[in-house]
């Protein structure tokens, strides 16, 4: 109990760092506050021009689709929070920034993921609240309590696996030096599996995205029962409580990962 | 026992060959030429609770590479490490928690916020209570003077204060072993006297062990008790620096100014090495003869004007020590 209140004092204290030093570049915070919203709004855009233009994706509208974006964008606007420095891992290994974490008596990964609080990330939750807000209430959907635990459910585990995936691939950077642009390709496949059906995709893809990289179940699993679809993998007790199942079992994975990259790890330079 | 134990210690890092051209470049692609270079090879010494341990050597010699292994930051290829006891590997935090650490090229004090930020940080990840805060940093700021400038931002710290915060940060949670990777490196005279007057104060106030890598030669000659002199991973001398000198170079100069010229005597212990007008170099070994024996038996001899002895220099004694390993 008291080594958790120690992390906790210890989070709260470099997320209050994380602000002010944010907050010393006001300008970044503009330019940030109007780029993000843009990005994902051009986004919902594009469904509808797609949808209207063509036809319905495997059976899904315009309203599902947007439900379908909303639902993921909420755990990438978690990511973006919680979790940015994974994405920096290959700078943190080249600028041999692990060893002043190593030198401090507290877990190296607590330490490298909560030491940047990314506040300006709150702004990419914005769009992705209002999304899901007004496809929600597109839909129909149900805003109960218990629906809405299960939504709270599906949004952390859909936060864990997306954290798993960046962790993961940011550690490839402990053996090759390099893994930004793997990250990158992963934001970007990432962004693109989650916002239309994966049913679009041809059956070996989908079952890559399910068992090998579960994105199927940061909103895809999810939205389909939220929608009341027929659902396309049957698994017992309902998709909302395996989201965050899956994202603890990947989350375990990657954090082993990281451990097992750490070893690797050469501290550069002098 | 030793507060630091270092036996048979290697690391070994794997370099890629890199081959010139573009051909070059793909067939290191397809078929990379790896080597084993061994960074630290076969090093034992052991560190006493207390002494002030220079680790020098030229650069290249393996002397951050040893530091890292000694902080759990790497893991030796071979070869056991205790510090208080402990493996730094197997048991970081509790090695860690002993330890205060400064990479001279390197900060850990936040670049945008004031100095003062770290400082709150770094008592909270070590769990220092108030009272005992106040009063470290109060011992730290009579040492360093770091009051001055806590409300600074980092950024607008000069090299000389930025260090002084950097031994501050390293010093908070009250060490018993400090580890300085070069820490005079680009200071000025007055900043590097301030450092080297915090590391005697903190180990002869507090029994601090403090292991240092510099190439300053006034660091070692200053602050140093021991030393371990490294070359190519691997220690070539151990012990104190003027034994270390005086295996090197055993020889004393004593110049000799005369009034007027005079036959010039030989002497059995000492013999005449350079001459140049009225002045006169005699070269003596410091065993054999002592300067004031040698003195009273010239002087009977030799109308003198002035005289001079003259103490063998570290500078030489080392870069010898470096030319004779390489």
């Amino acid at each position: 109990m008291n080594e958790v209140r120690h992390y906790v004092t210890v989070f709260g204290y470099y997320a209050k760092l994380a602000i002010q030093r944010q907050l010393e570049y006001p300008l970044f915070l503009v330019s940030w506050l109007l780029m993000i919203p843009t990005q994902y709004f051009t986004g919902i855009w594009m469904l509808k021009i797609i949808v209207d233009r063509f036809q319905p994706l495997s059976g899904w509208g315009f309203h599902d689709l947007a439900f379908l974006y909303g639902l993921g964008l909420l755990s990438h606007g978690l990511v973006v929070v919680f979790f940015i420095p994974t994405w920096g891992t290959e700078f943190a290994v080249l600028r041999g920034e692990f060893d002043r974490l190593l030198l401090r008596p507290m877990n190296v990964f607590f330490q490298f993921v909560t030491g940047y609080f990314n506040f300006i990330g709150l702004i990419d939750l914005i769009p992705g609240v209002v999304i899901f807000i007004y496809a929600a209430n597109l839909v129909g959907f149900d805003w109960g309590i218990g629906n809405l635990l299960k939504l709270a459910l599906v949004v952390i585990g859909g936060t864990l696996i997306r954290a798993s995936l960046y962790t993961i691939i940011g550690a490839v950077a402990f053996w090759t030096k390099r893994s930004r642009n793997l990250i990158f390709m992963a934001v970007a496949t990432m962004e693109r599996t989650t916002m239309y059906p994966l049913t679009l995709y041809p059956q070996a893809i989908q079952a890559v995205l399910t068992f090998l990289l579960p994105i199927g179940f940061i909103s895809f699993y999810p939205a389909e029962q939220f929608l009341d679809k027929s659902t396309s993998l049957e698994l017992p007790l309902g998709l909302a409580i395996w989201t965050p199942v899956v994202g603890l079992i990947f989350f375990a994975l990657a954090y082993a990962v990281f451990r097992f990259g750490l070893q690797k790890y050469e501290s550069a330079g002098s | 026992m030793a507060i630091i134990e270092v036996k048979d210690l290697v690391k070994e890092f794997v370099v890629v060959r890199k081959k010139t051209g573009l051909g070059g470049a793909v067939k290191s692609l397809f078929w990379p030429e790896k080597e084993i270079v061994r960074g630290v090879d076969g090093l034992s010494f052991d560190i006493e609770q207390g002494d002030i341990v220079g680790y020098i050597g030229p650069n290249g010699a393996g002397k951050s590479t040893t530091i890292k292994m000694l902080t759990g930051i790497l893991h030796p290829t071979e070869g056991e490490i205790r510090v208080c006891g402990m493996s730094p590997q197997k048991e970081r935090k509790a090695v860690v928690r002993q330890l205060g650490v400064v990479f001279g090229q390197r900060t850990q004090l936040y670049w945008d916020l004031r100095l003062g930020e770290t400082f709150e940080l770094l008592k909270r990840i070590y769990r220092i209570e108030d009272k005992r805060f106040r009063e470290t940093m109060d011992i730290l700021n009579g040492v360093l003077r770091i009051q001055d400038f806590i409300d600074t931002p980092v950024r607008q710290l000069s090299l000389g204060q930025r260090m002084r915060g950097d031994l501050a940060a390293a010093m908070i949670h009250d060490p018993t072993v400090l580890f300085l990777d070069e820490p005079t490196i680009g200071l000025d005279a007055d900043a590097k006297h301030a450092i080297r007057e915090f590391i005697l104060t903190m180990n002869r106030e507090r029994r601090m062990t403090v292991v240092l890598t510099t190439h300053d030669l006034d660091d070692v000659e200053l602050l140093c008790s021991q030393l371990l002199v490294v070359n190519h991973g691997k220690l070539v001398e151990d012990g104190p620096l003027d034994a270390i000198v005086n295996k090197l170079s055993p020889h004393r100069l004593l110049m000799i100014e005369l009034n007027h010229s005079a036959a010039l005597p030989d002497h059995d212990r000492a013999r005449i090495i350079r001459q140049d007008g009225l002045k006169v170099w005699y070269q003596f070994d410091k065993s054999a003869i002592t300067a004031s024996e040698l003195i009273a038996d010239l002087s009977g001899k030799l109308p003198i004007r002035d005289l001079s002895v003259q103490e063998p220099d570290i500078e030489d004694a080392i870069r010898e020590v470096y030319r004779t390993t390489a």
